[in-house]
């Protein structure tokens, strides 16, 4: 036993030193970490603070601010490319995305970009591929839908970004048949397709009349950017066998809206067995100011609450035709009743 | 076994135990790393901006149960509306608050009694009236009686909610002013999300305006800086690996953003549950594990919101030994769930980690100091044996909580004067001669109270911001 206490205290005291040793490099590496951060951010101010006014200038087309950029050292030209390109990102208007191409070309920092697009890391690609989409850059969109295959789920990602914020057509194609790839974010494929808006319809209404499997997905993004030409497909839709097809293809009628010959449609899927296709049903009537298309929503108010609600609201936005409807029902007690004070009050209250 | 050999004995279990745990905490460090690391690449403001640009950003319901939260309550709620985020509501839960909540609400947002129609899959005390603002229409407030925990007014501002996503956090959690956009990301990205938690910052010693931190700094109370770095530890090494793992098994209550079908599906809060958050993280896991269906619950590995930590020893007490007593039940209750493969990596890999390390952490290292002394005290053990075991504790305790230091300090980088920064480094330090032993002591009494069916909340005293 003796053995084992000596042997324990031995390598309690190898112990100690290793914990010292940890701790000693842990502060050393916060206080390393500190000052190497503190210099490159006192740096970057620096450097910020002398190129911003040339930077407004030659985006303005001044060519002496132009020549002292091209001019300026090859370690300062990323943080001169962020400077340029990081308004882009909420600022998409046409001439300044331009301005901002032209000086990034004359710079020149297009090879860069080209060439961080083939790098080992993906953080690079990542990065060229944003600063590609930002500035629309011309001849670029083969690289970049090349990348919606690459290994790494976040350049794929990225590719996606970039493309939408190309906004080249040629690059339509691409992006519709991916919207079936579940590696891509499902947000990212419908912020791409709400990107390119009614452009994206001719491809999902042709793809769509042949590939029946993935209905569900293309009734989503005609939701997404479908307009009154996809009526009559999603109205078709309505009396898919697969429940989810149903519902969204009622979802996208909501957003388009609805007009005489799709209204039977969506008052028929009222009485869909299944409750979502009923509540988008609900849905896509709303602002259909019609005496019979009210009486058939408000008899839904009692319906199971994501139908009723549904009803209630697109019932709100009918005029007339739905105010009547909701007075001969706010009388008494119970949800339903309750549901239609609501939606008086609310439309009382907004005026 | 003579007691010598059984000191021994003892001795090299206690040992073992520690030793295990700091590896643990180590390779949990690389771990963290990596992930906030490969987050941080992620994070730029292309990503950011992805929200904005959705043609319908999911709508989030704010549930903020209030009781007697007269003091702050207006500057929340101000703060809430002023998120950068667009789609969103905010139900206020007035729960039978004794003070002037309702009052104050009522007359700084104009607020009138409303017919607002919701079903009530979730159980709650009975509701006394529904208001809305006549100057902001996103604004929700449902009074109801005292249900006798946060979970019963959660479970009403739940039925309430007309969101797809519903985000609980406390009456005086302050948000980042675009926390609502990051805690959104993992829904948008991966369809299996249910739920998502984020790292809870301390606000003591912060300037605070209008509900919102302007600007961070260490306060002036040890105990309070001492919980900044136990809160970077846990938050930054634990959750952080158990996130890149999807075996979170804690949303704090001060800041989740859950599925409101995943809510419902699970029965809400369980108001006997005196832990809520964990009980309910646990139930989610179990309820889509069970199923085989896909769960993933996500963590913001940087600040998402503000809180006040207690800066007084009794709130403090009440406090850890209420923690100690919520894991302990929780555990209990998900019992079935420890070492089941069933429940993958939660069962097999960080409910028996939490079982060991936190359920037993307090039980073993109290009595490791016990019987060391008692030991050192009769002769059977050495001075420099009591000071090698009391060096090594100390100084892996610091080294650990340093490794969170330097994470945080790399990936969000929060305290910016030097002063802080050598603060938090001797906090890191000193937290481990006299907090943290006070914090095992504290986890007895609690499984003590645990033990003896203690509940309720403590004595929790509150200020203003």
């Amino acid at each position: 036993m003796n053995h084992v206490a000596s042997t324990f205290e031995s390598n309690a005291l190898l112990l100690v030193g290793v914990a010292l040793a940890f701790a000693v490099a842990m502060i050393l590496a916060v206080v390393i970490e500190r000052f190497a951060v503190a210099g490159h951010e006192a740096w970057l101010r620096r450097t910020t603070r002398h190129y911003t006014p040339l930077v407004r200038l030659a985006l303005a087309g001044d060519p002496g601010a132009r020549a002292a950029l091209r001019r300026s050292p090859t370690w300062h030209r990323i943080t001169i490319a962020r400077m340029i390109l990081i308004p882009l990102i909420t600022d998409r208007d046409p001439a300044r995305i331009a301005d901002a191409r032209e000086l990034i070309d004359a710079l020149p920092l297009m090879p860069f970009a080209a060439q961080l697009l083939r790098s080992p890391w993906w953080w690079r690609r990542a990065m060229a591929l944003r600063a590609l989409g930002a500035m629309q850059a011309d001849g670029y969109t083969g690289p970049i839908v090349a990348a919606l295959d690459d290994s790494n789920d976040d350049v794929r990602n990225t590719a996606l970004d970039a493309l939408a914020d190309m906004h080249d057509p040629a690059s339509l194609p691409a992006i519709v048949v991916r919207l079936h790839d579940a590696s891509l974010h499902r947000a990212r494929r419908g912020a791409a397709l709400a990107a390119f808006g009614s452009a994206c319809e001719p491809f999902l209404l042709d793809l769509a009349a042949v590939d029946t499997e993935h209905r569900l997905n293309y009734a989503m993004a005609l939701g997404i950017c479908g307009t009154t030409a996809a009526r009559p497909i999603l109205c078709e839709w309505s009396g898919d066998a697969r429940a989810p097809v149903r519902a969204a293809a009622m979802a996208a009628l909501s957003r388009i809206g609805v007009d005489r010959a799709s209204v039977p449609f969506a008052i028929a899927a009222l009485e869909d067995g299944d409750a979502a296709v009923r509540a988008m049903a609900a849905a896509a009537l709303h602002g259909y100011a019609d005496r019979d298309t009210a009486a058939s929503l408000a008899g839904h108010l009692d319906d199971t609450w994501a139908v009723a609600v549904r009803a209630a609201r697109s019932l709100q936005t009918m005029e007339a035709a739905g105010r009547a409807e909701l007075e001969a029902r706010a009388t008494g007690a119970g949800l339903p009743a309750l549901l239609a004070r609501q939606m008086l009050w609310e439309a009382k209250a907004s005026r | 076994m003579s007691l010598t050999t059984g000191l021994v004995a003892f001795t090299v279990v206690v040992a073992t135990y520690f030793v295990a745990y700091n590896l643990s905490q180590f390779a949990m460090a690389g771990v963290a790393g990596r992930f906030l690391w490969r987050y941080r690449r992620r994070r730029n403001p292309r990503n950011l901006a992805l929200v904005a640009r959705l043609a319908a950003p999911p709508f989030v319901s704010i549930v903020v149960p209030a009781h007697n939260e007269a003091l702050t309550i207006v500057d929340s709620i101000r703060a809430l509306l002023a998120l950068e985020y667009e789609a969103r509501e905010i139900v206020v839960v007035n729960d039978g608050s004794k003070d002037d909540t309702l009052a104050i609400l009522t007359q700084a947002f104009k607020l009138v009694e409303a017919p607002v129609a919701f079903v009530q899959p979730l159980k709650s005390a009975p509701l006394r009236g529904v208001y809305r603002s006549l100057v902001e229409p996103a604004l929700i407030v449902i009074d109801k009686a005292n249900g006798g925990s946060k979970s019963d007014a959660v479970n009403a501002g739940i039925n309430a909610a007309s969101g797809r996503l519903i985000l609980v956090i406390d009456a005086d959690t302050m948000l980042e002013p675009d926390a609502l956009s990051r805690a959104a990301m993992p829904f948008l990205e991966h369809p299996d999300t249910v739920a998502v938690g984020g790292y809870v910052a301390i606000a003591n010693g912060c300037r605070i305006e209008h509900g919102r931190v302007t600007d961070v700094a260490m306060p002036r109370s040890w105990l309070a800086r001492f919980q900044i770095v136990e809160y970077m530890r846990n938050f930054l090494l634990f959750r952080v690996t158990c996130a890149s793992g999807n075996g979170v098994t804690l949303i704090s209550g001060a800041f989740g953003l859950f599925l409101r079908d995943a809510l419902i599906d699970v029965g809400g809060y369980d108001g006997t549950a005196i832990g809520e958050d964990m009980d309910l993280t646990l139930r989610l896991q179990a309820y889509y594990r069970q199923r085989k269906r896909p769960i993933r619950i996500a963590h913001v590995p940087l600040p998402v919101c503000w809180t006040q930590a207690p800066e007084d020893w009794q709130s403090m007490r009440a406090q850890r030994c209420r923690w100690r007593r919520g894991l302990l039940q929780v555990l209990w209750r998900q019992r079935r769930m420890i070492g089941n493969p069933r429940y993958g990596i939660i069962g097999m890999g960080v409910l028996p980690y939490i079982a060991i390390f936190e359920g037993l952490g307090p039980l073993i290292e109290l009595l490791g100091y016990i019987v060391t002394t008692v030991a050192f005290f009769l002769g059977l053990l050495d001075w420099q044996h009591w000071r090698v075991m009391l060096a090594a504790s100390i100084l892996f305790g610091a080294a650990t909580t340093l490794v969170s230091v330097f994470l945080s300090d790399i990936s969000t980088r929060k305290y910016l004067h030097p002063r802080d920064l050598a603060l938090l480094v001797t906090s890191a330090i000193l937290e481990n001669a006299g907090y943290r032993q006070l914090n095992t002591w504290w986890g007895c009494v609690g499984t003590l109270q645990a033990m003896t069916g203690k509940t309720g909340w403590g004595p929790m005293k509150r200020k203003a911001f």
